[in-house]
C-alpha cells in the first residue's frame, strides 16, 4: 500500500495551502500580526513611556501586515 | 464505580466541577492524591497504544485478495488517511508521509474516544501535555522535513520572507516568524486540548448538574431527568467532535508538511 508511488502529471497545483490548512493560516496571519506589534509596540511603551500610544499603533500595524500577508501568500495562488 | 454512584445519590459531589475533577487520583499507589507517577492517564495511553499495534498486527497477519472484515476496516482507515489527507494536502510526495499520519489519526481519534467510552470516560487528551507533545512531535517532523528538502538557509527564508516589496518586509517577518514558529504547534496541541476539556467539562455539568438538582429539592426530579437528557445529546455531539478532531489535527499536521515542502513561487 505505502509502495504506490506513481508520479502524477506534473503542473499539479501543489504549492499552496489547501482548505481547513488555508484558513488557519490566515486567521494565525491575523491574531499573529496583532500580537507580535502589539507587543513591539508595548516594550516601546515600556521604554518611552508614552501610555499605550505606542502599544496602539503597533496593533494597527499588526494588523495591516496580517492583511498584507493573507493577501500576499494566499490572495494570488499562482 | 458504585462509590461514585453512591457519592451521587448522597449529594456530596461538587458542584459545579472544576478543574480538580481532571486530577485523578493515582493508580499505583492506589488512590493516592498528586501521585503523577501511573495514573488512569497513563494507562488509557498505554492501552491506545496496545490495542493499536495488536489491531493492525492481527488484521496484517495475513493479508488477503479478498479482504476479510477485520482486514477491511484496516484497509478502509489506512486508505482513507492515505488519499483523503496525505495525497490530498501534499499530493503524491504524501504517500511516504502516511504511515505517521495514519498512526497520528488513529491515536487522537482512540484516545480522544475514550472521552466517551463507559469506565474510561476521560480523554487523556483533555490534559494540555498529551496533545502538546504530539504537536511537538508534528513541529519537529514538519521542519525538520523543510530543512532536508530546501537546506537550512533556503528553507526559513522561504519560510519567513513573503513574496512582498522590501519596504514593507520588517513589518512582516516578525509576523511569519511568530505566525509559523511559534502559533502553529500552539494553536495544534490548544485546539485539540480545549475541544476534549470543554466536552468533558460539559458533560460533568449536565450529569452532576442532574444530581444536584435532584438532592436540592425533589420537586425538582423532572428538571433533572431533562439534563440527563441533555447529557446523552452532548454525549453524542462530543462523538462528533471526537472524529472532527481527530481529523482536523492530521489535516493540519499535513498541511504544515506541505508548506514545508513548497517550492517557491
Amino acid at each position: 500500500m505505502a509502495d504506490d508511488q506513481t508520479p502524477r502529471p506534473a503542473g499539479e497545483p501543489d504549492d499552496y495551502p489547501s482548505g481547513a490548512g488555508q484558513g488557519w493560516t490566515a486567521l494565525s496571519y491575523l491574531v499573529g500580526g496583532m500580537l507580535v506589534w502589539g507587543f513591539i509596540g508595548w516594550l516601546v511603551d515600556q521604554w518611552l513611556d508614552t501610555g499605550g500610544v505606542a502599544t496602539g499603533i503597533g496593533v494597527v500595524l499588526g494588523m495591516a501586515g496580517g492583511v498584507i500577508l493573507v493577501i500576499r501568500r494566499l490572495g494570488t495562488p499562482t | 464505580m458504585f462509590g461514585q454512584a453512591n457519592v451521587l445519590a448522597a449529594g456530596q459531589a461538587a458542584f459545579p466541577p472544576s478543574v480538580d475533577d481532571f486530577y485523578l487520583p493515582a493508580i499505583l499507589p492506589w488512590g493516592a492524591e498528586n501521585a503523577p507517577w501511573f495514573t488512569k492517564f497513563t494507562l488509557m495511553v498505554w492501552i491506545a497504544v496496545g490495542v493499536l499495534i495488536i489491531f493492525f498486527l492481527a488484521t496484517y497477519r495475513k493479508p488477503q485478495l479478498v479482504p476479510t472484515k477485520k482486514q477491511w476496516l484496516a484497509e478502509s482507515i489506512y486508505g482513507f488517511v492515505r488519499n483523503n489527507i496525505s495525497v490530498d494536502m501534499i499530493g503524491h510526495q504524501g504517500v511516504r508521509f502516511a504511515p505517521y499520519f495514519t498512526t497520528l489519526f488513529c491515536f487522537v481519534l482512540l484516545t480522544n474516544s475514550f472521552a466517551i467510552i463507559p469506565f474510561f470516560q476521560i480523554s487523556p487528551n483533555s490534559h494540555i501535555a498529551f496533545p502538546a507533545i504530539l504537536a511537538v512531535i508534528s513541529y519537529v517532523l514538519f521542519n525538520y522535513i523543510g530543512i532536508r528538502h530546501h537546506g537550512f538557509g533556503k528553507y526559513f527564508k522561504h519560510a519567513l520572507i513573503p513574496p512582498a516589496p522590501w519596504y514593507i518586509l520588517p513589518l512582516l517577518i516578525p509576523i511569519e516568524a511568530f505566525s509559523t514558529f511559534i502559533i502553529r504547534p500552539f494553536s495544534l496541541a490548544v485546539r485539540l486540548f480545549a475541544n476534549m476539556f470543554a466536552g468533558h467539562m460539559l458533560l460533568l455539568v449536565f450529569t452532576l448538574g442532574g444530581f444536584a438538582m435532584l438532592n436540592a429539592n425533589a420537586w425538582l426530579a423532572p428538571v433533572s431527568v431533562v439534563s440527563w437528557v441533555m447529557t446523552v445529546a452532548l454525549t453524542l455531539l462530543e462523538a462528533l467532535v471526537i472524529v472532527l478532531q481527530a481529523y482536523v489535527f492530521t489535516v493540519l499536521s499535513a498541511s504544515y508538511i506541505q508548506g514545508a515542502l513548497a517550492e517557491e513561487h
